[in-house]
């Protein structure tokens, strides 16, 4: 092994730029190494020539992103082949300590998960995540004036920041948006005066003697309210919301106007964007999501369907038309197709948890932008990049208006999206590596690895590689997300939530 | 009046669509006629053309079914008829002043009357889980205001220009004729009500081409009245406004 590491290394004298020196001892020490050996190794590697900083870039990049592997941990949902409309997944998320995870469906249902504690006679098993409450969030509704009906769909959910007990979150459809409240109930008052344990009302001549109801423990019950509704803002369809840092206001974005919102407040917005031409019919784009910065209550970015990202301060003006910053890239003209625009649509945007990078999902790539620098990104990550030779065909089946959504994990070192064939794609930003994996029943056993898949692009099919024409567009993974501060990630996949963990070692 | 508006154009974007095929199909025909006495056209250049035509029939598909009262996304229309400028666009810098005869783009007769029950087919399938992100469920109700609006917009060009030279402008109405989901006008509550058995023909044409009611109303907010523009015939609305009550009570 130190003889393989030696040759090697002697590479090194061979004129290599120094990413490839990065990657040649990433290789060495990950595929060669097993982790307790890896520092002493790699420290003879320093003995033979390397250049420390190189390697202790290398190093961070190995020990932070790839140094473990991904396991199955749980699945949700029906099995069946036939899936009711109704149960598909529309969004994903955990709130802000990953103790609970949401998610919404087509059927306008919201399920809460709750991350049991682990075991104290298994602790090398992550605690499971059970269902904690499920109610109805929101109800078809017809505009009876525009004879349209009203989805149900639960476009987002936002969770707010726990301030005591109870929890809150924010849900919404194409019109309508809600604030829930969940609570937990697990004491009961007994010993009522007026009403007798079964509920009957007593006679109030009949009682003689006063008594002071107790409160007695009971099963746990966990209960959501409807706090506010928040209605009758938006003409268009609702695609977005975002709570706000300083927790008391927040935004909610539809395809061309955005509006700021008090939470307390249902009565009334401020609109703050508002894109709409005074003649229809010269619209040529539209909002497709926007986002509070995460510590700046002041800013927040809006992206478009042609591939834009506007960028507001709030104090600038009442109302925000005027960006304050402009970012996008230049398109390439060599690569310009009747898809070009469509696939150029933006269909997610997400801060970083630092505030200082924000990521945007279009079509076939992830593109990582640096807030200071608006005429290009400084990373993109090509998802599904065998598919652009397929547009034609995508544009024909619709599959190429699809919205997929994109995640951070908690460290910003990684981000994960989604693709066909129930294949969601995660990149290391240190090492530039990147993983395919598949959320299936067929690798589902309990603490099972995953197993990384590859599309063959080429005319040889490797064994395990599925060709693209085999790929099932039915199966999409539009929704996914990280968990703030673990290794734990949720996968909606159509009507099932999988979730995978690190294994532990 | 109403029904007429609303018939005529659904004949007039079906036999757009029928026309535009071949009509663009000679006009590349008549191109390649042209270049062949020159430069045979390259093979690019023809996969080019062919996917040009393909993705048109597929737009002009997409937003038929908006037509037919399909609800589509405003992203989505704005996407598919941006997709559809940019084909004109091409064909416009392919063949500019190709000087190819005037399609007969707009053989519509004012009286023309497609059943409302136009039983038109769906387009293709589209994979179930693709409706997740979009509205394309199928209609609970009747096709939308813009629909009429484009409608009256369309029949108004009609009755005030000849017919346009080329596929290029029928694809520029069809464009022009995709309203988006604009704003709300009184209009649509009567949209489906048959009125066929009431036409006469003794209105004035400009009843055909203007909206009823000068002013929509919205159930959103005050910013999104929109005020149609005087040219519209306000100065005779009063009346036809009067005589639709008329009517109305005579009933």
């Amino acid at each position: 092994m130190l003889g393989r590491m030696e040759a090697a290394a002697r590479m090194w004298h061979v004129g290599m730029t120094s990413s490839l020196h990065i990657r040649v001892l990433t290789l060495i020490v990950d595929a060669i190494c097993p982790p307790p050996r890896r520092a002493a190794l790699c420290d003879r590697a320093v003995g033979l020539c390397v250049q420390p900083e190189l390697l202790n870039e290398a190093m961070a990049g190995v020990a932070g992103g790839n140094d473990f592997q991904w396991c199955f941990s749980q699945v949700k949902g029906a099995i069946d082949e036939d899936v009711a409309e109704a149960d598909i997944i529309s969004t994903v998320e955990f709130n802000y300590s990953g103790e609970l995870l949401a998610t919404g469906d087509k059927g306008g249902r919201v399920v809460i998960f709750q991350h049991e504690q682990e075991s104290k006679n298994r602790p090398h098993l992550r605690g499971e995540y059970n269902v904690y409450s499920t109610f109805q969030s929101h109800e078809p509704e017809f505009d009876y004036l525009k004879s349209l009906e009203i989805e149900e769909k639960i476009n987002k959910i936002r969770w707010l920041p726990q301030q005591n007990a109870a929890h809150f979150l924010l849900s919404t459809n194409d019109k309508t948006i809600k604030l829930w409240k969940i609570s937990e109930r697990d004491k009961r008052a007994e010993g009522y005066n007026l009403k007798d344990e079964d509920g009957r009302l007593r006679d109030p001549f009949r009682i003689s003697s006063l008594r002071v109801p107790v409160l007695m423990p009971m099963d746990l019950m966990v209960e959501a309210s409807p706090r506010r509704i928040f209605a009758n803002a938006h003409t268009y369809h609702i695609n977005s919301i975002s709570v706000n840092s300083d927790h008391e206001t927040y935004l909610s974005a539809d395809d061309l106007r955005i509006n700021l919102w008090h939470l307390e407040i249902t009565d009334r917005s401020f609109n703050i964007v508002d894109i709409k031409p005074a003649n229809m019919e010269e619209l040529t784009e539209v909002i497709t999501a926007a986002e509070c910065h995460p510590n700046q209550c002041n800013v927040f970015v809006y992206s478009s369907s042609k591939g834009t990202i506007r960028l507001c301060d709030m104090r600038a003006a009442a109302l925000c038309d005027r960006h304050s910053k402009f970012f996008e890239e230049p398109e390439d003209p060599s690569s310009r197709s009747f898809f070009s625009e469509i696939i150029s649509s933006i269909s997610d945007v997400k801060f970083s948890h630092s505030g200082r990078y924000m990521m945007t999902r279009d079509y076939l790539s992830v593109k990582v932008w640096d807030l200071n620098m608006e005429n290009r990104p400084v990373e993109t990550y090509q998802v599904h990049e065998y598919l652009r030779s397929k547009l034609c065909s995508l544009y024909e089946n619709d599959c190429i208006f699809d919205k997929f959504e994109c995640c951070w994990n908690g460290s910003d070192s990684a981000i994960m999206t989604g693709s066909y064939n129930n294949f969601f794609r995660m990149f290391d930003r240190n090492t530039r590596r990147d993983i395919t994996l598949e959320a299936s029943r067929e690798s589902s056993k309990p603490r099972a690895t995953l197993k990384p898949r590859k599309v063959s692009t080429g005319g040889k099919r490797k064994k395990d590689e599925i060709s693209v024409d085999s790929l099932d567009f039915n199966k999409k993974i539009l929704h996914t997300a990280w968990h703030p501060k673990d290794n734990v990630i949720a996968v909606a996949a159509t009507n099932n939530l999988y979730i995978f963990q690190d294994k532990i070692n | 009046m109403l029904g007429r508006g609303v018939k005529r154009k659904w004949s007039c974007l079906e036999e757009l669509e029928v026309e535009m095929v071949p009509a663009a199909v000679t006009e590349e025909k008549e191109q390649r006629g042209e270049v062949e006495h020159f430069v045979a056209p390259s093979r690019s250049e023809m996969n080019h053309l062919q996917q040009r035509q393909r993705v048109l029939g597929l737009c002009l598909e997409k937003l038929q079914r908006y037509q037919v009262g399909m609800e589509l996304s405003l992203r989505r229309s704005v996407l598919l008829i941006n997709t559809l400028r940019q084909i004109q666009e091409d064909m416009q810098s392919d063949g500019a002043g190709a000087g190819s005869p005037d399609a007969p783009l707009h053989g519509v007769h004012p009286d023309s009357r497609l059943l409302r029950e136009d039983t038109r087919e769906d387009g293709p399938v589209t994979c179930p889980g693709c409706e997740e992100g979009d509205r394309d469920d199928l209609p609970l109700s009747p096709p939308l205001s813009p629909e009429f609006s484009s409608q009256e917009a369309n029949t108004s060009m009609d009755q005030q220009k000849p017919p346009p030279a080329s596929t290029i402008s029928a694809v520029s109405d069809a464009v022009n004729a995709m309203g988006y989901l604009s704003d709300l006008t009184l209009d649509d509550i009567f949209e489906d009500i048959d009125t066929s058995m009431y036409e006469t023909s003794d209105l004035p044409p400009v009843w055909s081409t203007s909206s009823l009611w000068p002013v929509s109303v919205s159930l959103w907010a005050d910013e999104d009245q929109k005020v149609r523009s005087p040219g519209h015939g306000s100065p005779g609305s009063l009346n036809e406004l009067d005589h639709i009550m008329e009517i109305l009570v005579k009933c």
